[in-house]
């Protein structure tokens, strides 16, 4: 018995399939490495452009010494009075300060980076703006990016 | 997770704190830790540095223990927004 009654017949709903592994392996220890942030939450310095609410792959760079309340967001994707409060909420700067002040981690990057997940351009994202924000990060040497997105 | 992917990919390490574990599972984030917190409070409750430090404490030490490609560790810490 054949279960096919149409022959070529496709779903024309796209699944989801989860793309392959990348790793890189962590080689030294917390005490040792310096951390940057990379949220997906539209943070940004008040003075910077803010992003397009209904789609944006542009990005900002966040500098390490920044006063987290020179710091705003910018995102039409998430409920946004959490991180309105405190910026901490999405961009923990101050507590990885605090953890690299005690010793935790060895210190925090000179930069970071905030961008506007959840939408935009996938292909722009996947080829342009992802690769260039690892370029900062790479280009700055930081052994470690903690992320905030999802 | 696009960017997180591509970060990992050139070579530094990353751990991405999620509100939403199963849709940074479907887009092959690397390492991911999991408050129990809604999407927006992601490292912790507003105005509450102990909560804040504690999920990035544990989730930096969980960047060096994680040892599988896509494991998503739950962190104790909950957080319920007063809508």
């Amino acid at each position: 018995m054949s279960l096919t009654v149409i022959k070529g017949l496709q779903s024309e709903i796209y699944v989801p399939i989860t793309p392959p592994v990348v790793w890189t392996p962590v080689e030294k220890p917390l005490k040792d490495m310096t951390v940057a942030i990379a949220t997906a939450a539209g943070v940004h310095l008040k003075s910077d452009k803010t992003f397009n609410l209904a789609g944006d792959t542009s990005y900002r760079v966040i500098p390490g010494d920044s006063d987290s309340k020179d710091l705003m967001v910018s995102h039409g994707g998430y409920d946004n009075s959490d991180v309105n409060k405190d910026i901490n909420c999405m961009f923990p700067i101050d507590r990885l300060r605090e953890l690299a002040e005690e010793g935790f981690i060895k210190g925090i990057a000179p930069k970071h980076v905030g961008f506007m997940g959840g939408g935009g351009d996938v292909q722009v994202f996947k080829e342009k703006t992802g690769p260039e924000i690892a370029e900062i990060l790479l280009n700055e040497g930081v052994d470690a990016v903690l992320l905030t997105a999802g | 997770m696009i960017v997180q992917r591509a970060i990992e990919a050139a070579g530094i390490p990353t751990i991405v704190i999620a509100a939403l574990p199963p849709v940074v599972r479907q887009n092959g984030a690397p390492r991911v830790s999991a408050p129990l917190v809604p999407m927006g409070a992601n490292a912790g409750e507003p105005n509450n540095p102990e909560m804040q430090r504690a999920i990035v404490r544990d989730t930096l030490e969980q960047l060096v223990k994680i040892e599988t490609p896509g494991r998503i560790v739950s962190l104790p810490y909950q957080y319920i927004a007063k809508i």
